[in-house]
């Protein structure tokens, strides 16, 4: 069936690239307008905005599936589009999809299951010959449990929540001493994240790079994969920056690593796009670590080296289309990376940087594309992740991206928040990463300070601060006094006036 | 506060100096000229306003975005193409007191951990009298849905806790205080 109406249970940038696709082939757009940001840009992109702004249950909006349900089938739309994050991967709205007749732009909700259950989706690894370190064969409820497991593995070990993501409910442990403190605060993280306390344990592949590969699979058995992207720039498992090809794989490596992926994705009858994420350590092994079973907020990279519009293939796919290319047609050209820009300070520790956007400008030219929720005047909330906008850099190989990404970087202004582009300049600077020698440990073994600053500009604020000192005295001394427009009149001022 | 007054008053003949948070001193004559030496070279340096509402300077044909995120009296924080930085404006006389003041105040052997972000006390790992090493974790803090380990970068005898379990605080607040030379 072909789909005529979307509603993008999303916000910010993904719903607005969603909707930019959808518009392209002559769907009609819903959104939901929550009272948490009412003024989002994201609303005005879409044809109709369906009115979430009453509270009618503790449940944040976009995770509240029965009423989501309920407007789908009050306004009779065809599908949903989740994007990222909310209910992207929640097997039960899928499955409710499914019941009531609606497109789910995904995968079924089974293979959500299957895929979102890291120890069943590592069973399926295991059966299918795909590589897996060593670790639990089921989950792990209690710190002794996960100790003895720990002294067969043999250490490093990291602990994972089994319904786990985005780095939460994670813990890297080095010796028995610290097994139990660090199990306890991972299976807290997860039971207040996720509703579920229960963990795995795997070795830890020292410095592994972390490769994914993207899938696009078919309702008729068809998989092709789009080559990889490169996401060892991390903080804390959070990605920062993405790129893709990767510097560490070569054709044979990505033919191989490619077809894991796809057997994977043939054996679970896996369809829409998809993402295998893989550990690759210093010898050039690979190993099976996940499956996310929605778009990723990386996509763009793929999307730029491949030609191929990633959210139009799940809608294509959504509506029992068949593949259009081939594996032979899948070729990656050219060399794209993608900067997260959050509000958050970089100088101190990463904390969230809440406020205002005042100003926002960037550069746009044919190698540079921009996917953000925000313009001037957007407010950033405490409720939703700290990423505003998404710099994709594109060129002819490795080397011309980094030189138009430090150009795009430095013509990339935003006032009113802290953002982590200075943290991209860093990066950028660090001689390893720009040789493309690199690994998930970058952060916390390579950098040495995550923000970067010339000499002259520490010199040039300081010159700023002492100038607007000065000329604040000066004014106060009522020598460019602003009668007219009054109100650089204080009280202070005007007491002296008077006198 | 009062002498760099009267040193502005001389008009032509003002010397402030930007003491920044790493003590590095940045000296400028008459600043309102906007004549920079730097580097054994005479610079002058513009100001904008761009129509976008952007402020910048321009220094040798690059553009650096600027804001002030903070002001309170001499204590300023720009933000300068990204990076902020934080700066007392002292005068020659003002700087000479304030060295002479801290030098006064001698070392302190007392050492704060403070929050890095907002958040939620967790679990306080330590109590008062322990002896603590440097990376030694002292406080979990959950932020943003992520639990952070705090940890000590002195070693030392925790002298004091400031903060309880399930406490929220605020970014900086003070949670423990270390003695680096007890006894």
């Amino acid at each position: 069936m072909k789909i005529k109406s979307l509603l993008i249970a999303n916000r910010g940038e993904i719903a607005i690239r969603i909707i930019r696709t959808a518009r392209e082939m002559g769907v009609d757009t819903y959104v939901l307008k929550t009272s948490k940001e009412p003024n989002a840009w994201y609303l005005e992109e879409a044809d109709h905005i369906i009115d979430f702004t009453e509270c009618l249950s503790d449940t944040p909006e976009f995770l509240d599936i029965e009423r989501i349900i309920h407007t789908v089938k009050k306004h009779h739309i065809d599908a949903v589009h989740p994007g990222y994050g909310f209910l992207a991967e929640n097997p039960l709205f899928a499955s409710r999809c499914e019941e009531e007749n609606i497109i789910f732009v995904g995968p079924s909700s089974e293979v959500i299951y299957k895929m979102g259950n890291k120890t069943v989706a590592k069973e399926i690894a295991r059966k299918n010959g795909i590589p897996l370190l060593k670790g639990s064969k089921g989950t792990v409820l209690n710190a002794g449990y996960a100790a003895r497991m720990a002294n067969i593995i043999g250490y490093p070990v990291i602990l994972k929540a089994s319904a786990g993501g985005g780095g939460r409910g994670m813990r890297i442990v080095q010796s028995e001493a610290e097994i139990e403190r660090l199990f306890n605060m991972a299976s807290n993280e997860s039971l207040k994240a996720f509703n579920d306390p229960s963990m795995f344990i795997e070795k830890y592949a020292s410095e592994p790079r972390h490769i994914e590969f993207q899938i696009l699979a078919d309702k008729h058995g068809n998989v092709v994969h789009l080559g990889e992207r490169e996401c060892s720039i991390q903080r804390k498992h959070q990605k920062l920056i993405e790129e893709s090809p990767s510097p560490a794989l070569d054709k044979e490596l990505r033919e191989e690593m490619g077809k894991a992926a796809i057997k994977l994705a043939k054996a679970v009858g896996y369809f829409s796009a998809g993402t295998v994420e893989f550990l690759l350590d210093s010898d050039r092994k690979f190993y099976f670590m996940e499956m996310n079973t929605r778009i990723q907020v990386e996509h763009p990279v793929t999307e730029m080296v491949t030609g191929i519009d990633l959210i139009e293939q799940m809608i294509r796919i959504a509506q029992d289309e068949k593949l259009k290319v081939s594996q032979k047609d899948i070729k990656l050209k050219g060399h794209a990376i993608e900067f997260r820009i959050n509000a958050e300070d970089v100088q101190s520790g990463f904390s969230p940087s809440l406020g205002t956007i005042e100003k926002i400008s960037y550069p746009e030219n044919e190698n540079i594309r921009v996917d953000t929720g925000v313009r001037d005047g957007s407010v950033i909330t405490p409720y939703f992740d700290s990423m505003i906008a998404k710099l994709i850099v594109y060129g002819e190989d490795r080397d011309k991206t980094l030189q138009y990404s430090t150009n795009a970087i430095r013509k990339f202004w935003i006032k009113g928040t802290k953002t982590t582009l200075s943290f991209c300049r860093a990066v950028l600077q660090n001689g390893n990463f720009r040789k493309g020698k690199f690994n998930t440990s970058f952060l916390t073994e390579e950098l040495r300070i995550y923000y970067h600053s010339e000499p002259e500009e520490e010199m040039l604020a300081a010159f700023f601060a002492v100038y607007d000192y000065v000329r604040e005295l000066d004014e106060a001394e009522g020598k460019k006094l602003n009668v007219d427009k009054g109100k650089n009149i204080t009280p202070w001022l005007l007491n002296k006036r008077l006198r | 506060m009062s002498e760099n007054k009267s040193a502005t008053k001389k008009g032509k003949k003002t010397k402030l100096i930007a003491l920044s948070s790493t003590e590095k001193e940045y000296t400028f004559k008459n600043p309102l000229e906007k004549k920079i030496k730097y580097m054994g070279e005479t610079v002058n340096l513009k100001l904008y306003e761009d129509p976008n509402g952007f402020s910048y300077v321009l220094w040798k044909n690059k553009k650096y975005p600027l804001e002030i995120i903070e002001k309170n009296q001499n204590k300023y924080t720009i933000m300068l193409n990204g990076v902020w930085h934080t700066f007392t404006v002292e005068t020659p006389f003002s700087l000479k007191r304030k060295k002479f003041l801290e030098k006064q105040a001698g070392d302190s052997s007392v050492v704060n951990i403070a929050a890095p972000m907002p958040g939620k006390v967790i679990e306080v790992l330590v109590e008062e009298g322990n002896e603590i090493n440097t990376g030694e974790p002292v406080i979990i803090l959950e932020a943003m849905k992520m639990q952070n380990e705090i940890s000590c970068h002195v070693d030392g005898v925790i002298r004091k806790i400031a903060v309880r379990q399930n406490d929220s605080v605020m970014k900086d607040d003070l949670l423990i205080e270390i003695d680096k030379n007890p006894g």
